[in-house]
Order: C-alpha cells, then sequence, then structure tokens
C-alpha cells in the first residue's frame, strides 16, 4: 500500500483491512465516534490471506529507564552513545511536522513526539538529526536503517506492518476534504469527474482510489504539492487527513475543510521489526505522554484550528 | 571550377593569337582577354573581401557579443536562482544583500535577454531559446515572490512555491540559455572559419592573368625583339602588388584571428566551468534544504566538480582553458586551488549535516561562517569572473587587430586590379597604334 504500482486489489483489500481495524477498535475502546458511512469499495475482492488487520503493539517494559541510563546492548543504548536520535519527518505539513521558514527549525505536532522521545534518551529534546521523507518513502528508510524511527503521519496499516513495527497510536485522524470556499461541493460525491490531488503511497490515495464516483485522482509526491495545484486552479480539491488539511486551510484562509470523515485511521511511530526494545520504550514514552498530558497539551497547542482537537488514541498491545 | 577559369584565361591568348587575321587584332583580343581577367580579379577579391571582413567584423561584435550574453544571461539566470535558494535556507527573512543581489541577478538577466533578442538577425534559430528565456522569466519570479509572500507569514507553503520555481529554473529557462550559449559558441567558430581561409579564388585567379600578362610580353618581346612595355610592366606590377596585398593581410588576419580563438576558446571552458560551480552551488543549499541527507542529490554535485577539475584533479574545463591559453596557467591554478578549497569546505559541510550538526552545515554554506563553504564559493566564483574578464578582453584585442589587418581589403586590390586593367588598355592600345 505504500507504493502506487501496488495492483488496485490490494488496494481494496487493505481498505477493507484498514475499516476492519477500525471497527474492532471503536466495539473495543468505545472512544472513537463511529459517524460517518465507510467507504466500502462496491465489489471488494477476495481477501489475500496474507494481510487481513493491522496487529497491536508491543507492551513497553515498565517506565522508561532515566535519560542517559539506557540498559547496554539495547537500540537505544546504540542511539544514545551515537549521541542524536536520527527521525524520519516531514517539513511541509504546517501544524503537524514543517520547517518555520523564520526561524529555519522543525515544528508541529509530530516534531513534539519526535522530541519527547529524544528527551526520554539523552535528556535533551534538540538531541536529534531530521531526516525529511517523502510519504513515499517511509517504510524504505525504515528498511533501510536510514532513520532509527519515522514520525510522519504515518498511518499503521497492515500491509506496511509487514515491514515496520508500529507504536501504539499517538493519534486518531480521518480523512477528508479541502475546497476553495467559493466551491460548491460539500461532500466527496460532488467531485465527481474532478481532479481531487493527495500524496504519493499514501493511504488517502488508497481510499480515494476506491470511490466508485469517477474521481480523477492525483498524486504528487507531498501535500504542499497538491495545495500549490490547488491554489493555482489545477485540482478542484486535496484530500488528505483532517490535521494535514487544517494545516492547508490555516496557510490560505481562501479554501474550506468539508465533507464526513471517508476513513478512520491512526498515526504512530514507525520503527524496524528488528528492534523490539525500541518499539517498547517508545511505547512507554508515549504512554507517559498520555499520563501526564504532554500529548494532550502539544495537540492543543498545534492543532487547536481543528474542532474538536484530535484526541490521542486508547493503546492496545498484543504483548 | 576555379581553376577551369584559370586555364581558360592562360590558353585563350594563345589560340586568338593563333586564330586572328592580322596582328593589331590579334593584340586587341589579348588585350581584351587580359582586361576581362583584370576584372574577374576585382570581382572575385571585391566579393572575398566583404564575406571576410563581415565575419571577422561580426566575430569582433555581434557575434561575440552574443556569446558574451550568453554566458552572462545563464549565470545571471544560475546566481539568483542559488541566491534565492541559500538565502532560504539561512532561515528568516532574506537579508537586503541577499535580496539585492537576486534583484541585481534577475535585471541583468532580462537585460541580456533583450539585448540578445536585438541584435539577433532576422530568422535566426537562436531567437526560439531567447523567447522561451524572456516567456518562462516572469513566470520564476513570480513563483518566487509568492514564496517570499508566504516565508514572511511563516508559512511553509512558501518553500513548495520556491522547489517549483527552483525546478522551473533548471528543467526549463537554464537549458533554453546553455542553447543559446552553445548556438552562439558554433556561429564563432564560423565566423573564424570564414575569415581565416586561405583566399583560393583570389590567388589563383590574381597568378593566372599574371601568368597570361608575363607569356604575353615573353612572346611579344620575342617577336619584336623591344624592350618591355610599360603598360604591361604596370599591369604585373598592380597584379603583384594586389595578390600580395592579399596574402599578407590574410596571414596577419590569420594570425590575430587564432590568437582570439585561443582566447574565447579559453573564454568559452571559462564561462562552463562558472556555470558548473554555480550549479553545484545551488546542488549544495537545496541538498540541506530538503534535509533528507546527501544521496543521490550529492551525485550532482560531484558530477559538476568533476566536470571543472577532470576527474584526476588536473584535468576538466579548466585544462581545456589552459591548453588554449598557456599563459593563463598561473590565473587557472589559482583557480583550481579555489575549487578544491571549496570542494573541502563543501566536504565539511556533508559530513556536518551527516553528523547531525544541521546548523553548522547551514552556517556553513551562508557564509556566516568565515572558514565555511559559502565564503570558499565566494573566493572561486570571483577568480573565475575576472579570468573570464582577461580573456574576453584579450580576444576584443585580437579581433580588432584582425579586423584593422582587414581594412582596405575590399577597395585595395580592386583598384589595383582596376588600375591593371587600365594598364593593359594602355599598353597594348600603344602597341596596336603603332601599326596605323
Amino acid at each position: 500500500m505504500t507504493n502506487v504500482n501496488v495492483g488496485r486489489p490490494v488496494g481494496y483489500l487493505c481498505v477493507a483491512a484498514a475499516l476492519a481495524l477500525g471497527s474492532l477498535l471503536v466495539t473495543g475502546g468505545g472512544t472513537v465516534p463511529s459517524d460517518g458511512p465507510p467507504p466500502t469499495p462496491s465489489n471488494p475482492p477476495a481477501a489475500a490471506p496474507s494481510c487481513t488487520q493491522t496487529r497491536e503493539s508491543l507492551r513497553p517494559t515498565g517506565l522508561t529507564p532515566a535519560p542517559g541510563t539506557m540498559p547496554a546492548g539495547s537500540t537505544m543504548a546504540v542511539i544514545a552513545g551515537r549521541g542524536r536520535l536520527i527521525a524520519g519527518v516531514d517539513q511541509g505539513k504546517y501544524l503537524v511536522g514543517y520547517r518555520n521558514p523564520i526561524t529555519g527549525e522543525l515544528e508541529g505536532s509530530d516534531i513534539d513526539v519526535v522530541r519527547q522521545i529524544a528527551a526520554a534518551i539523552f535528556g535533551d529534546p534538540n538531541r536529534v538529526q531530521f531526516v525529511v521523507l517523502n510519504i513515499a518513502d517511509r517504510v524504505r528508510a525504515i528498511e533501510r536503517g536510514q532513520v532509527d524511527l519515522v514520525v510522519n503521519t504515518f498511518t499503521v496499516t497492515c500491509e506496511r506492518q509487514q515491514k515496520v513495527e508500529f507504536s501504539s497510536a499517538y493519534m486518531t485522524v480521518s480523512q477528508r476534504v479541502l475546497v476553495p470556499t467559493g466551491s460548491g461541493a460539500t461532500e466527496i460525491e460532488n467531485l465527481t469527474g474532478a481532479r481531487v490531488c493527495t500524496s504519493l503511497g499514501s493511504t488517502t490515495e488508497v481510499v480515494l482510489r476506491a470511490l466508485p464516483i469517477g474521481l480523477d485522482v492525483v498524486s504528487l509526491p507531498g501535500i504542499p504539492d497538491c495545495m500549490v495545484e490547488l491554489q493555482r486552479g489545477r485540482v478542484a480539491a486535496v484530500s488528505s487527513d483532517d490535521v494535514i488539511l487544517a494545516g492547508l486551510a490555516a496557510q490560505d484562509p481562501q479554501t474550506k475543510v468539508v465533507g464526513r470523515p471517508l476513513a478512520r485511521s491512526f498515526y504512530a511511530v514507525g520503527m524496524s521489526p528488528g528492534a523490539p526494545d525500541l518499539v517498547r520504550f517508545v511505547n512507554a514514552v508515549l504512554e507517559r505522554a498520555r499520563s501526564d498530558g504532554s500529548l494532550a497539551v502539544s495537540d492543543q497547542r498545534w492543532l487547536r484550528a481543528l474542532n474538536p482537537v484530535p484526541q490521542p488514541a486508547p493503546a492496545r498491545y498484543r504483548d | 571550377m576555379t581553376t577551369g577559369v584559370a586555364a581558360d584565361t592562360v590558353g585563350r591568348p594563345r589560340r586568338l593569337l593563333r586564330a586572328a587575321s592580322t596582328t593589331p587584332q590579334r593584340l586587341r583580343r589579348v588585350a581584351a582577354s587580359l582586361v576581362v581577367g583584370c576584372l574577374v580579379i576585382v570581382v572575385v577579391s571585391v566579393l572575398d573581401g566583404v564575406a571576410r571582413t563581415d565575419a571577422v567584423h561580426a566575430s569582433g561584435t555581434r557575434i561575440a557579443v552574443l556569446t558574451a550574453d550568453a554566458a552572462e544571461l545563464y549565470r545571471s539566470l544560475a546566481d539568483a536562482d542559488a541566491t534565492v535558494t541559500s538565502g532560504y535556507v539561512s532561515g528568516g527573512l532574506e537579508p537586503a544583500p541577499v535580496r539585492a543581489r537576486y534583484d541585481e541577478d534577475i535585471a541583468r538577466a532580462a537585460d541580456r535577454a533583450m539585448h540578445a533578442a536585438g541584435r539577433l538577425p532576422v530568422g535566426d534559430p537562436a531567437a526560439v531559446p531567447v523567447a522561451m528565456i524572456g516567456i518562462q522569466l516572469p513566470v520564476y519570479t513570480g513563483l518566487v515572490e509568492t514564496a517570499r509572500a508566504h516565508n514572511r507569514l511563516g508559512l511553509p507553503l512558501g518553500q513548495s512555491y520556491l522547489d517549483r520555481a527552483s525546478r522551473l529554473m533548471r528543467s526549463t529557462i537554464l537549458p533554453a540559455a546553455e542553447e543559446l550559449r552553445q548556438m552562439q559558441t558554433a556561429a564563432l567558430a564560423a565566423a573564424y572559419r570564414r575569415g581565416g581561409t586561405i583566399p583560393f579564388a583570389v590567388l589563383l585567379i590574381g597568378a593566372a592573368v599574371l601568368a597570361g600578362v608575363v607569356d604575353h610580353a615573353v612572346l611579344e618581346r620575342r617577336r619584336t625583339n623591344r624592350v618591355v612595355n610599360i603598360g604591361l610592366l604596370v599591369v604585373g606590377a598592380a597584379l603583384v602588388a594586389a595578390l600580395l596585398w592579399w596574402v599578407v593581410a590574410v596571414v596577419v588576419a590569420g594570425n590575430r584571428l587564432d590568437g582570439a580563438r585561443q582566447h574565447s576558446d579559453a573564454a568559452t571552458a571559462l564561462d562552463g566551468a562558472r556555470i558548473a560551480v554555480l550549479q553545484a552551488r545551488s546542488n549544495e543549499s537545496l541538498v540541506l534544504i530538503a534535509r533528507s541527507g546527501g544521496g543521490s542529490s550529492e551525485q550532482g554535485f560531484t558530477t559538476q566538480v568533476e566536470r571543472v577539475l577532470g576527474p584526476g584533479g588536473d584535468g576538466g574545463l579548466l585544462a581545456d582553458a589552459v591548453r588554449s591559453v598557456p599563459d593563463s596557467a598561473v590565473r587557472i591554478g589559482a583557480i583550481r586551488t579555489a575549487l578544491v578549497d571549496w570542494r573541502d569546505a563543501h566536504r565539511r559541510v556533508r559530513e556536518l549535516d551527516d553528523g547531525g550538526q544541521y546548523r553548522l552545515a547551514v552556517a556553513s554554506v551562508t557564509g556566516a561562517d568565515p572558514a565555511g563553504s559559502g565564503v570558499a564559493f565566494e573566493r572561486l566564483d570571483a577568480a573565475l569572473a575576472s579570468a573570464i574578464d582577461i580573456e574576453r578582453v584579450a580576444f576584443t584585442v585580437d579581433v580588432g587587430r584582425a579586423d584593422s589587418a582587414l581594412t582596405g581589403l575590399t577597395p585595395g586590390p580592386a583598384v589595383l586590379g582596376l588600375l591593371a586593367a587600365g594598364a593593359v588598355t594602355a599598353g597594348i592600345g600603344r602597341r596596336v597604334g603603332e601599326y596605323r
């Protein structure tokens, strides 16, 4: 699902899988509202046995060790020895992960998550080397060991779980549509035949292509590229997760977010399956960020334009 | 064809001489054929002289100016893009000098493009790339201004506009400028060829007519046993003078043109070097902006620097420049050292960035660090600029000398040819008169 060249059937299948996960969590956790009809494809193909549902993350082993005292031989000790955490992020998603052009620094809710993890390892949130990744390059960067972890609006899917171990979810989001304020479109169905832009290799691309309403889906390397196309009048709408669209709308008052949620998904930190200790460690960091309110404070700081501010997702573990 | 005409001219006097019934008639026919020969020399000389003077003059003025325009246009465009890109890397609002440099680059690029457009002859294929630049440059500046407006508001969308602008520059505008530059370089080379070739037509026809005159004089002396006719002496002297004029002018001009060509070859190589290092400079900033680590984008830097330095560090475009103008070895050596310094500074930038020291890497590139890559690049660029200036000035001097060597080549030998024609009529006419 991370590549465009994945065939349509797999796409359908993964939408079905994501929805399966969504409904599972709705009945289990009960914290996610279930408004909006699911974008069920008209004729879902038979499920392939390899990928039917997402699995949960690894349970943290108690509290995180104090900064600077990572257990010998652990992945965290390797990172500590290197002196910096290498994190795959984005720099174009306003409020989520973006470069502030005035300070030149990266900021946003995703960046806060990275800094929390760095602070837990080093006691210093600035010991981070940021590597900016295109949406389509995130899985590969983890596979090649180019980064320790990816915090870049990374949606948990069972397809990706074959190559990536995800942390517990730190944010629940839903896919919606951004249109110019003058547009009459209020739902995705009003955009039949129109050019709708999203990022290449994203789950939102799969959802859009699966919609049986004849959209002309355009996929570009990043969502900001879609925004430029929208401003230049070359596409009619941009579809992505609500937090990302909120960042676009905040940069251009002549746009608005419309329509029901098309899909519901969970952002998590992506890591290598070969580093389960790091996954448990990150889950412990997230656990603490949920309980001491720092995650909610960060979301409130960056994403208050969204109403309501997205809630931290409940953590579920497979042990 | 030329030799055919010459053979005819040689053969005709004898045939006519034998065929004619009376001596005066024969002499008149000899005179007529020699006059025609002289007039042919006049015509061929004027035609060749005009073509040659035009070619050298054009190479010294129009084409050389267009070549300089094209190089300057390319450099200004590449520098504008590198400036706006490195201004963005440093973060914050652009410092006034950076903004001023960009404005100057755009103004100079627009000025050079207009200047070049005005000098191109109607129907010149080089008008196509010039028009492309004229169409796309406003689009580019529009995208850059949109990026600036967003940056000023602290919005990251500016980077997407900047990225788009830079892609437009690198994929469309710079290739058009490069096409113009190559067209003008080729036109300049063609002009040298036209200006410096041996004037076969003039020399062969001239030699043939001269041979005819000498032949006639020898036969007459044998037939009449009288001293050589004054008129024929004047004819011979005028023809020899015309031919010498041609030989000397062409040899001297050819020498000067060779010198000019060497300087323009060196300037072309150095222009190429300056463009290559500007592209490498842009690449350095773009890699930092993309923040995606080195990898494939770093390859762009290495390739450009290798074009200038050569694979072993002692070849490339700089070696081409020295081969063309051996006197420039010291200057070029200094450029080579400056480039190696910059490459070393760039390697430290990459080490800093790859080692997680992003801020130090940025400080090095933007010139905040006096031992950094930005400062080293400025030194290199200044050295290249002054070396290019020296070659262009030397080129202009040599083409000017070639031009003055050809002064009078169009009217001079032609007047001598007319004089010879007149002397033929007068000289042989006097003999004919003796038969009355």
